[in-house]
């Protein structure tokens, strides 16, 4: 696949890798490199709604909700699978980011960033008092046949899943199931290496650098 | 425990949840105070915020409904709480609960696997509470940007006693320890000094003078204060 790797900083630990592809492989994917960062990491609108929510704005926060409930059911939803259990997280999702809205730092990272953390964990959760690993798994790998078919609600989103398919593309296939896993499928790393019968140490390899070229192919990193 | 080392590999793994109880509570402690972790949490987070667009699906119609009616009768937190404004809340967290029930839960597995001084006395009262059929554990979420960490309690009402388990907390200068406030409508009552916090860690049980609707923690002088004179960090119902 033509690719190259560059260390940026010294430190092992710290080091910060980008990679580069040496080919294109399609004429769309300069077009969708040609926007610097994603239009779903939105720090302007969404943040100062999400500031007003922090005032008690009830107006404000139905705003919130109207630009996120797809995001943030469609999170939990993947994640959770069950229909009616999933609209319950979603609604204690948002009862909890009406909670904490006014600790919500700008500073910190982008408000879509915020909102998804809260969904994911909340959803993950949510799935891991309930389904044994081996569930969580079984039901990752049917899910994962039938993925392809993703409901496109806008331009602007087909626009971002475009993208972000692009990049998984870009991981091994071992990376690739190893942050599927852990992200769709609710496992620790633990669990998926417990369950693969593969080391931990490599499945914390795999799931950090598969992150790393995720972040770089999308450019969602801040620094 | 896991190494200083193995931590600053795990920005990935926290950001996609992926990490067991244990090792996100070491996490948790060590990335906030670690400028490269905090920078990788941030952009390991934007990357994973990414992940969600592939599943974009509108919830049913009344689930907008159900969510603003019980906005209209949940209070939010704010982020720095003057301690007379405070009132009790009747919808405890499930997620902050959760959170706090793996805290506990992790640290008694690791104080009593661990068995070692000066560990022993602490692990074995932290066990009799927890062994009380009325046990309830809360967290009490850092309300204030002004501080780091994380405290949770494991509290008994029958026997009165309460198990203070903090980690990653700010040190505190000299002449200052954290103090646990019982609040309720009129206001904080002082339950007890803690102590300055060695290494960010808490680790304390103690009798309480009374019920409590919230418990705050606040930063006070060594010698106590009758009523708080540093804002409220940390808060949880009781």
């Amino acid at each position: 696949m033509g690719r190259f790797v560059v260390y940026l900083t010294a430190h092992p630990i710290h080091r910060r890798v980008r990679t580069f592809a040496m080919t294109e492989p399609m004429a769309i994917s300069r077009k969708l490199r040609a926007v610097p960062v994603l239009k779903i990491d939105d720090r302007g609108s969404l943040a100062s709604v999400l500031t007003r929510c922090g005032r008690g704005d009830q107006a404000a926060f139905a705003t919130l909700y109207d630009q996120l409930a797809p995001y943030v059911h469609g999170v939990v939803l993947r994640v959770v699978r069950d229909q009616s259990q999933s609209e319950e997280v979603t609604q204690e999702v948002f009862v909890e980011l009406w909670r904490l809205a006014a600790r919500f730092d700008g500073e910190k990272g982008s408000a879509k960033a915020w909102v998804s953390t809260v969904a994911h964990r909340r959803a993950v959760d949510r799935v891991r008092s309930e389904q044994s690993a081996r569930d969580r798994l079984d039901n990752e790998s049917q899910k994962r046949v039938v993925d392809t078919d993703v409901v496109v609600e806008s331009v602007e989103a087909s626009f971002d899943q475009a993208r972000v398919r692009r990049a998984l593309t870009q991981l091994t296939p071992a990376q690739r199931e190893a942050v599927e896993l852990a992200y769709f499928g609710a496992l620790t790393y633990r669990e998926v290496a417990a369950l693969l019968g593969i080391a931990e140490g490599t499945i914390k390899s795999r799931i950090r650098d598969g992150m790393i070229r995720l972040r770089d192919e999308l450019g969602t990193d801040a620094s | 425990m896991s190494s200083e080392l193995d931590l600053h590999h795990l920005a990935a793994a926290y950001a996609l949840n992926a990490l067991d109880a244990d090792e996100r509570i070491a996490f948790e402690a060590h990335y906030h105070g670690c400028p490269v972790c905090s920078l990788d949490v941030g952009d390991f987070r934007a990357t994973v915020a990414a992940l969600g667009e592939l599943s974009i699906t509108a919830p049913s119609a009344d689930v907008k409904a159900r969510v603003l009616q019980q906005v209209a009768t949940t209070r939010q937190l704010s982020p720095i709480v003057a301690t007379r404004s405070i009132a009790p809340s009747r919808r405890p967290s499930m997620l902050a609960a959760a959170a706090a029930v793996l805290l506990i839960v992790a640290t008694t597995a690791f104080v009593v696997g661990r068995g070692s001084q000066p560990d022993d006395a602490f692990a074995a009262q932290l066990e009799h509470v927890m062994a009380q059929p009325d046990v309830r554990i809360v967290d009490l979420p850092a309300i204030s940007n002004a501080t780091a960490g994380h405290i949770s309690v494991a509290w008994s009402a029958s026997t009165g006693k309460i198990a203070v388990i903090g980690d990653g907390l700010s040190s505190l200068a000299d002449g200052s320890v954290y103090e646990l406030w019982l609040i309720d409508e009129t206001g904080p009552l002082p339950a007890s000094m803690l102590d300055a916090a060695v290494n960010g860690e808490m680790r304390r049980v103690l009798t309480l003078p009374g019920a409590a609707v919230r418990w705050g923690i606040t930063i006070e002088p060594a010698a106590g204060s009758a009523t708080p004179t540093g804002d409220v960090l940390f808060l949880g119902d009781a």
